[in-house]
C-alpha cells in the first residue's frame, strides 16, 4: 500500500469570474521511504497539491489517501489528528513562534498530541539535541541563525515521529552553504526511513531527491526516478 | 482515566501559558483592555454591596426599634378601602391596658407621646426629640439606661420631671462630665437627669442617640396637652411579644379587640393603624431588593461596555495572529484547541481586570463604610461571585473572536502575511 496515493485529484479556485485549475486530475502514488522533490514554476500547483496531500486544504475533487486512510471522508478534529500523527511540515520561513524557546517551540505538536509537561518536555529535548542544538534549548528564535531556525522547525517536524517529512522550499530563506546542511539531514532522516517530499524549484535542492515530479499548469508533466543522486558542484 | 484528567489540566495549563504570552506581548494593549473590565467589576461589585448594605442598614434601624414589635398609631387605616366613620385616628391609654390584658404573649408595652424639647443647661442648649412614656420602653425598645437609671412606675405615677438622655444630648449638654443628678431646664421647668441610655448608633444618618426621655404623664401635662383631643390620647403604642409569638396571629388579635372597642363594623375602616416589625423588614426588603436591582443594572452597563472592549481586541488579536493559527492547526491543533486558546486568553484578561477590581471595590467600599458610616459588606461570596463572573463575562465577549479563529481554514490562515 503506497504511503500517499491520489487519484485524480483536482483544486479548482474562482479567480476573478475565471476558473482557475490549480491541480488537475493528478494521480500519483508515493511509497514508504522515498525522498521525492516536487518541482515546477511558481503557479504550477505544485504548493497546492503539496497542501492537498499535507491534508492543510481541502480538494475540490478526487482522492487522497495517507497511509491508506481518505481524508476526503475526515472531518477537520480528524484531519488535524492526522497531521499531528503522521505529518510533519517544514516551511520556507520556518514559521516558529516568537518570543518562545526552540524547546517550547519543538513541543508545540506534543500538547496537541495530549502528552504531558514532563513527557513534552523531554521529547522535544531528544529531537533538539538530534538536531545538534542541545546547547540552544533556552533560546528564541530570534536569537538563533536561519540554520538553526530551520534546524528547530525539522525537530519540531519529526517531535511526533511522523511517517512523512513534507518541506516546502525548506532552503529558500538559507544561504547555499546552510542549504546544504539542512539538505544533509533530510538525506539522513530518509536514510533512517522517513519518507519525505520537497517542494522546490531549485534544481539544487531536487537534486539530493530519489525521485523527480514535475508539475506544469496543475499537471504532471514528469515523473523520473534518479538512481544516482548528483551532488551539487557549488 | 486520571492519566486522561490530568492530560486535560495540563492542556488549559498551556492555554493559560500561552495567554499570558500573548497578553505579555502586547502588555500595553492587555492593561488598557484589562481596564475596561476593572471599571465593570468595580462598579458591579460596588453597587452588590451598596445595596446589601442598604439592607443590612435598614435591618439594623428596624432591629433597633426592637426585634419582635408591633407599632399603633392612632392613624385610619385606609389600606384596603372601606367607609370611613372615623374623622380622625383613634388610640388611648385604655386601648394599650386593654390590650396588654387581652392579647396573650405580650412581653411589654410602651405607650408613647412625642414632642420636640429644648434642653438647657448652663448657657449650652440642645434641642431633640422628647418620647413620653412609661418603664415598658425600655424593655420593648432593648434600651437600658447605661448610667443611672431608667424611667420608673412612681415617676410615671407621680408625673416626675425627670428625663433621660440619649449619649448624643448628653454630650452636647455636658461633654465628658456625667450628667447624672443634674438639673437642667426643659422648655423653662427644671428637670432631674436620672440616667444615660446606651448607644444605639445611627442607621440611614439618623442618629439614635439624639433622644430624651421622660414619664408619659409628664409629658402629656407639660408638652403635648393641645395637640391631643382627649386627655387619655396616645400618638404611638409599641407592643414588643415573647420570642416565638406569630406576629401576623397578634397582629390579627388586636385589631379584633380594638375594631371591638371602637365598634367598626364590616369593611369600615379603621381608626387605628398596627404595623408589625416584621412587615417593616418585608417591605424594606423588597424595597431595597429593588434599589439593588436598579444599581447593578446600571453598573452592569459599564461591565457590558468593559466587556465589548475585550471582544474588540480579541477580534484584533486573532487577526494579527492568523498565521499563529495556521501554524497550530498545521502542527496538529484541532478547531476546540484554536478556540480554548483564545478563550482563555479573554478568561484571563477578564480574571486579571476582576481582580482589580474587586480590590478597587474592597478600597471603595472600606472607604464608604469608614468616612461615609454606611457599612459596604464585600463578603466572599460576593469576591468568588466577582471574579467567576469576570472569567464568564470573558468567555460570553471571547467567544465570538475564539469560534472565529476556530473556524479558519488552515491553509488560508498559514498563507497570512
Amino acid at each position: 500500500m503506497a504511503l500517499v496515493e491520489t487519484q485524480d485529484l483536482v483544486k479548482k479556485y474562482e479567480l476573478g469570474g475565471e476558473t482557475v485549475r490549480a491541480v488537475d486530475g493528478v494521480s500519483l502514488s508515493i511509497e514508504r521511504g522515498e525522498y521525492v522533490a516536487i518541482m515546477g514554476a511558481s503557479g504550477s500547483g505544485k504548493s497546492t497539491f503539496m497542501n492537498m496531500i499535507g491534508c492543510l486544504d481541502i480538494p475540490t475533487s478526487g482522492i487522497v489517501r495517507i497511509d491508506g486512510i481518505a481524508t476526503s471522508d475526515r472531518d477537520s478534529d480528524a484531519l488535524a489528528e492526522l497531521r499531528n500523527q503522521k505529518i510533519g511540515f517544514v516551511f520556507q520561513q520556518f514559521n516558529l513562534l516568537a518570543r518562545t524557546t526552540a524547546l517550547d517551540n519543538v513541543a508545540v505538536p506534543l500538547i496537541y498530541a495530549g502528552l504531558g509537561t514532563e513527557a513534552r518536555r523531554d521529547k522535544a529535548k531528544a529531537k533538539l539535541e538530534e538536531m545538534g542544538l542541545g546547547d540552544r534549548l533556552d533560546h528564541s528564535p530570534a536569537k538563533l541563525s536561519g540554520g538553526q531556525q530551520q534546524r528547530v522547525a525539522i525537530a519540531r517536524a519529526l517531535v511526533t515521529d511522523p511517517v512523512i517529512l513534507l518541506a516546502d522550499e525548506p532552503t529558500g530563506a538559507l544561504d547555499s552553504k546552510t542549504s546544504e546542511d539542512i539538505m544533509q539531514i533530510f538525506e539522513s532522516l530518509n536514510e533512517q526511513g522517513i519518507t519525505i517530499i520537497v517542494v522546490t524549484h531549485e534544481a539544487e535542492i531536487a537534486g539530493h531527491a530519489k525521485r523527480r515530479i514535475e508539475f506544469r499548469d496543475g499537471k504532471v508533466i514528469e515523473d523520473v526516478v534518479v538512481n544516482n543522486r548528483q551532488k551539487v558542484s557549488s | 482515566m486520571i492519566g486522561n484528567i490530568r492530560q486535560q489540566a495540563s492542556g488549559w495549563l498551556v492555554n493559560v501559558a500561552i495567554a499570558m504570552t500573548a497578553l505579555r506581548t502586547n502588555l500595553m494593549r492587555s492593561i488598557l483592555t484589562t481596564l475596561g473590565v476593572m471599571i465593570g467589576v468595580f462598579a458591579v461589585t460596588l453597587a452588590v454591596a451598596v445595596g446589601s448594605g442598604a439592607q443590612v442598614s435598614v435591618m439594623q434601624s428596624i432591629n433597633a426599634l426592637g426585634s419582635n414589635m408591633a407599632l399603633i398609631f392612632p392613624q385610619p387605616d385606609t389600606g384596603e378601602g372601606g367607609r370611613r366613620s372615623f374623622d380622625r385616628g383613634r388610640l388611648t391609654m385604655r386601648d394599650a391596658r386593654a390590650i396588654q390584658k387581652q392579647i396573650s404573649g405580650i412581653d411589654d408595652i410602651a405607650p408613647q407621646l412625642r414632642s420636640n424639647i429644648q434642653l438647657i443647661v448652663a448657657g449650652r442648649n440642645a434641642s431633640t426629640n422628647a418620647v413620653g412614656t412609661t418603664p415598658g420602653y425600655g424593655k420593648v425598645s432593648n434600651l437600658v439606661a447605661e448610667n443611672g437609671r431608667f424611667i420608673s412606675e412612681a415617676d410615671v405615677r407621680s408625673a416626675a420631671r425627670v428625663v433621660v438622655l440619649g449619649p448624643t444630648v448628653a454630650r452636647k449638654l455636658f461633654g465628658d462630665f456625667d450628667p447624672v443628678g443634674e438639673t437642667i431646664r426643659i422648655n423653662r421647668a427644671p428637670f432631674t437627669v436620672i440616667g444615660i441610655t446606651e448607644s444605639k448608633g445611627s442607621s440611614f444618618g439618623n442618629d439614635n442617640d439624639d433622644i430624651a426621655l421622660m414619664p408619659i404623664s409628664t409629658m402629656r401635662q407639660r408638652f403635648s396637652g393641645d395637640s391631643l383631643a382627649g386627655p387619655d390620647d396616645l400618638q404611638l403604642l409599641f407592643v414588643g411579644f415573647q420570642d416565638g409569638i406569630s406576629l401576623p396571629d397578634a397582629k390579627r388579635e388586636m385589631t379584633k379587640l380594638l375594631r371591638e372597642r371602637y365598634r367598626v363594623r364590616g369593611k369600615d375602616i379603621n381608626p387605628f393603624t398596627i404595623r408589625t416589625t416584621e412587615e417593616f423588614m418585608k417591605e424594606s426588603a423588597q424595597v431595597t431588593g429593588i434599589f439593588q436591582i436598579v444599581l447593578v443594572a446600571i453598573a452592569s452597563i459599564s461591565l457590558l461596555v468593559g466587556g465589548i472592549g475585550i471582544m474588540n481586541i480579541m477580534l484584533v488579536s486573532v487577526t494579527e495572529r492568523t498565521r499563529e493559527i495556521g501554524l497550530r492547526m498545521a502542527l496538529g491543533a484541532k478547531r476546540s484547541d484554536i478556540r480554548n486558546q483564545f478563550l482563555v486568553e479573554a478568561a484571563v484578561l477578564c480574571v486579571i481586570g476582576g481582580a482589580m477590581g474587586l480590590i478597587l471595590a474592597i478600597a471603595g467600599g472600606t472607604a464608604l463604610t469608614v468616612y461615609a458610616d454606611f457599612p459596604v459588606p464585600i463578603g466572599v461570596g460576593v469576591g468568588v461571585g466577582a471574579i467567576i463572573f469576570s472569567a464568564f463575562i470573558g468567555l460570553l465577549f471571547g467567544g465570538y473572536p475564539a469560534v472565529r479563529a476556530s473556524r479558519l481554514s488552515p491553509i488560508e490562515a498559514l498563507r497570512t502575511e
